[in-house]
């Protein structure tokens, strides 16, 4: 801009300033007038600007007034805008677009349908995914907080003990705060006639502080009470609710907990409720009983990296310390802790499943685009007669252009509505659903910006496809359409763009069916996988005894002897037992090595799982005996020791097949020497899609063997509804003992279908969206071909006039169809090799090439776009030659 | 739509009267009428908006010698048509008649002195 030379440098920034503002408020206006709308602002400015400056008046204030006043170019621009697109013209053409999509309600429909699922699933999709995947978590600093484990040569998802915790805590550097607390574990509240079995931890006192969550009701655990046994306690804000009534006034009241009374000193806010499932919280009391043994690992480690350090660093530095420890401890050897971010650790193996659920979803987004572009195509040249007659009627096509673009914002705008709608039911479907599947449900909420940008897209889409009326009327000349109207003619090039959207729809719904259809056949693979037991009419419970009132074995053995017949006796349960480890529910391991043969080294060391069960165990679960007996009366605590291996680890073990009557020596703290009395059937303890593991089973009634015996499952075998033996089963237990719980009641059958659960949850999810894409794609095929048998009929009635046999015709349609058909079967199938790579670790016992699988899917799309072809095929034959050939 | 009828144009607004009372009396550029009439910006250039393309004022870009001499960009400057001192005079008339209540709304510039 031109400037007058002698002006300040006040005047040039305020003239700068203000000069900025009115060229952006210029964007608004339209370009025809925007040149003579700058030039007129531009010289009241400076004129101003420099006006001021040369009567030395352009103070702070002055300026402020000036830029002030450029603030009016906003309004003004507008004005302008609004001048120039008239209200009117507005309201008109809404109207007409109302009136044009209600004139045809089936497209309408079938466009406002096809993108509003794809923008309700897509945004309910990006949802999830971004509350799961990439919020940080609720904590403050949240990306800090690194979770450990403990590892050694066995495993890498093991426990830290408790003074190796405070060697690390004492040494370490690298973390601002480390804390640990027991990552499993339950107590019994209460006594008197409602014992109730609850998960509780035990904590370092700075654990919370950790987290960076404090108590909304008095304090957290002070540093003292690590040390030592404290009787303390800190609630979490669910059981005050329940069990206290939100009373303010539990603060420093007693509470019986596991047989002893501790004194409320805090409650936890709601967030951690959400966040860990943890009820009852107690301080770890270093230096007593088992925390002063470092070979009994029990605690996970959670600590808050200090600024700048890096997980990476901080695991360098735990390395170090483990490699001193090692030194000082012979115990410790090959053990170190594993870091992991603690997001990681939450969100855990969901990440992979969510990914390829979204890009499922946007995958049907993309179908669901590419039906109503190729709708809207199809649309665009049947209406390019009506724009031909605007056009000559004097309609410009700027105000063509505006009111098809007013007519796709309608259709937008509607499909928005429904989207919207579809996506919070969704949502809400999914947090009722995925429970126990998908870590942070609880979190999950509709996602605005994945609304919005879905809403964007399929917006885009039907503005992009729905323009083409006015482009095609413009481009061949008023004159060319003109003279082409009323024969039923239309561009061949949006023909030809519609073919292309129906290979790829086809090709892309051929992916999705293959990647749905392998995850259903790996999910059918598993539920096929025999247990090894029969769940069916299982009873099962939890039971704990107080530690305290049943201190040694034979306490345990007895409370279970008389449990478990008085159970039996309950009508409909035909046998009872008891076991510590019921399949898919936890358990213990231990090392062993055969009799005379024990190991060199560490690496040679064996471990097994340990079941302690009472008798009749095998009975009740129906675990096959392959070789021996089980436990009977016989099997004494004082007699010698026995026990039943499984048929696995027999078989590697004693290869010769002779496994009953060997020796094995396990460790249980002090060794144990048992003689192998029988072996049973592979139970698959982790569920049907795991490995089974090494497993050793030993009576209740010999002391020696196995952990302590006080927390056990009931097994009951009942007919018909395993459940509904429940109240017996209370009664029974109270009267043998009123202070343990009767806790976690579930028919074995749930436990195993619930192992499958995210496997279903995954296999089901996909096979729907797939199965909406397939939809979708066949749609779209009949579309197209039932287009071009209208397009084509002035051809089809020549041919038919001239003698062409229905057949003939028949097949000329099918032929067109069924080779956009195969060639995006062809495009598919490329596309699956690629595709299932990626999901093969989702798959069991399939490989990512299944041919069943292809060949379904491929026979399942011909067929259907075979049907997809026939309607109209079957159109064209009856094409009457006479009524094509008139229009001519 | 047509906004007035040659005969009997429709009042002006109020803002609209003082605007082009102000370009009456040659006081002609925007930021000058804005000055006068205690305005803002964002009010006055509608309104000159709208007097233009009702045929009330016309505007002109100042001489580009002018503009040279003083080293600036040309200034644009309205004048008043014959229908708008037709239709400043009727809006003036029709504020006076409906007695005080509506002139008493009146901005801050007084539309007789």
């Amino acid at each position: 801009m031109s400037m007058a030379g002698e002006s300040s440098n006040a005047a040039r920034a305020t003239y700068r300033r203000a000069a900025g503002i009115v060229r952006a408020a210029s964007l608004i206006v339209p370009a025809s007038c925007r040149r003579e709308w700058l030039r007129e602002w531009d010289g009241e400015l400076s004129y101003r600007v420099f006006a001021l400056d040369r009567a030395g008046r352009l103070d702070a204030r002055a300026a402020a007034a000036v830029l002030f006043r450029t603030l009016g170019a906003f309004p003004h621009a507008l004005s302008v805008l609004r001048n120039e697109t008239r209200l009117e013209t507005m309201l008109h053409d809404i109207r007409y677009a109302l009136r044009s999509s209600l004139r045809r309600p089936t497209f309408t429909l079938l466009v406002v349908l096809t993108l509003g699922v794809g923008i309700g699933a897509n945004s309910a999709m990006f949802s999830i995914v971004n509350s799961v995947l990439l919020q940080p978590l609720p904590y403050e600093r949240s990306e800090e907080l690194v979770y450990m484990f403990g590892a050694f040569k066995g495993g890498n998802q093991a426990s830290i003990s408790p003074p190796d915790f405070l060697d690390y805590r004492e040494r370490q550097t690298v973390f601002s705060s480390l804390a640990a607390r027991t990552a499993f574990g339950n107590a019994v509240i209460g006594g008197g006639d409602r014992p109730e079995r609850v998960p509780a931890s035990i904590a370092t006192a700075n654990f919370f502080s950790t987290l960076g969550v404090q108590p909304i009701l008095g304090r957290a655990f002070r540093p003292d009470e690590e040390q030592g046994a404290h009787d303390v306690v800190i609630i979490s804000h669910g059981l005050w609710q329940q069990r206290f009534g939100e009373h303010p006034g539990v603060l420093g009241t007693s509470v019986i907990i596991d047989g002893r009374p501790h004194t409320v000193v805090g409650v936890l806010p709601p967030l951690l409720d959400r966040m860990i499932n943890v009820q009852v919280w107690r301080p770890v009391p270093f230096g007593t009983g088992d925390t002063a043994v470092r070979r009994f690992h029990f605690l996970r480690g959670l600590g808050r990296l200090a600024p700048g350090v890096t997980v990476a660093q901080a695991q360098r530095e735990m390395d170090n310390i483990a490699r001193q420890l090692e030194q000082t401890y012979p115990e410790n050897e090959s053990w170190k802790l594993r870091l992991v971010p603690y997001r990681e650790l939450i969100v855990g193996d969901v990440g992979r499943t969510l990914i390829v659920l979204l890009g499922a979803v946007g995958l049907v987004l993309l179908i669901a685009c590419g039906n109503v572009a190729s709708l809207l195509l199809a649309r665009a040249s049947a209406r390019s007669g009506e724009m031909a007659i605007r056009t000559a009627l004097g309609a410009s096509r700027p105000r063509l252009v505006r009111q098809l673009l007013t007519e796709s914002l309608v259709l937008g705008l509607a499909a928005g509505t429904v989207g919207l709608g579809l996506a919070y039911y969704l949502v809400q479907g999914v947090r009722a659903a995925g429970a126990g599947i998908l870590p942070r449900l609880s979190e999950l909420a509709l996602d605005q910006t994945a609304l919005f940008f879905t809403f964007a897209l399929s917006l885009a889409t039907s503005l992009v496809f729905g323009l083409a009326p006015a482009l095609h009327a413009a481009k061949g000349g008023v004159s060319a359409v003109l003279t082409s109207l009323g024969r039923g003619s239309g561009g061949r090039t949006g023909a030809r763009t519609r073919d292309v959207l129906v290979v790829v729809q086809v090709a892309v719904s051929f992916v999705m069916l293959i990647v749905a259809g392998l995850l259903v056949r790996s999910l059918w693979q598993i539920q096929r996988v025999d247990p090894a037991f029969d769940p069916h009419g299982v009873f099962t419970a939890e039971i704990a005894l107080p530690e305290i009132k049943y201190p040694v074995r034979a306490d345990a053995d007895r409370f279970w002897s008389t449990l478990t017949d008085r159970v039996r006796s309950i009508p409909g349960v035909e046998t009872a037992a008891g076991t510590n480890l019921l399949p898919l529910r936890g358990g213990g391991d231990t090392y062993f090595y055969v009799d005379g043969r024990p190991p060199a080294t560490d690496a040679d060391k064996l471990n097994a799982t340990v079941s302690v069960v009472t008798d009749g165990y095998f009975e009740t679960m129906r675990i096959p005996v392959k070789s021996g007996r089980t436990f009977t009366g016989t099997d004494r605590a004082d007699g010698p020791g026995v026990m039943l291996i499984n048929e696995g680890l027999a078989r590697r073990l004693f290869p010769g097949g002779n496994a009953v009557g060997q020796r094995l020596v396990v460790d249980f703290g002090k060794p144990f020497r048992g003689e192998i009395v029988g072996v049973v059937s592979d139970v698959r303890l982790y569920g049907q899609a795991n490995e089974v593991p090494d497993q050793m089973y030993f009576s209740i009634r010999q002391p020696g063997a196995g952990f302590g015996a006080t927390r056990m499952r009931l097994v009951a075998r009942v007919q018909g509804d395993p459940t509904a033996i429940t109240p017996q089963v209370r009664v029974v237990l109270r009267e043998l003992d009123s202070d343990v719980p009767l806790a976690s009641v579930e028919p074995m059958e749930e436990i195993l279908s619930g192992s499958i659960r995210n496997v279903r949850f995954r296999a089901g999810l996909l096979a729907g969206f797939a199965g909406a894409a397939f939809l979708l794609a066949v749609i779209g095929l009949y579309g197209v071909l039932a287009y071009s048998v209208t397009r084509r009929s002035r051809e089809l009635g020549i041919r038919i006039a001239l003698g062409a046999r229905s057949a003939e015709v028949f097949r000329l349609v099918v032929r067109e169809g069924m080779l956009l058909v195969a060639l995006g079967v062809a495009l598919g199938l490329a596309g699956s090799f690629a595709a299932t790579r990626f999901v093969s670790g989702m798959l069991f016992d399939v490989a990512s090439t299944d041919a069943n699988v292809f060949v379904a899917v491929t026979l399942a799309l011909l067929g259907s776009g075979l049907a997809a072809c026939v309607l109209p095929a079957r159109r064209a034959t009856r094409v009457d030659a006479m009524e094509a050939l008139r229009s001519e | 739509m047509p906004r007035q009828s040659p005969n009997l144009p429709r009042p002006l607004s109020l803002s609209a009267v003082a605007v082009l009372d102000a370009i009456a009396r040659r006081i002609r550029h925007g930021f000058d009428i804005m000055d006068t009439t205690g305005l803002p910006s964002g009010t006055v250039y509608p309104i000159l908006g709208r007097l233009e393309r009702d045929g009330y004022v016309r505007s002109q870009w100042e001489a580009q010698t002018t503009a040279w001499r003083e080293k600036r960009p040309p200034r644009r400057y309205y004048e008043v048509t014959a229908s708008g001192a037709k239709a400043l005079a009727h809006s003036i008339h029709h504020y006076r008649t409906l007695g005080g209540r509506a002139a008493l709304a009146a901005p801050r510039t007084p539309l007789a002195e």
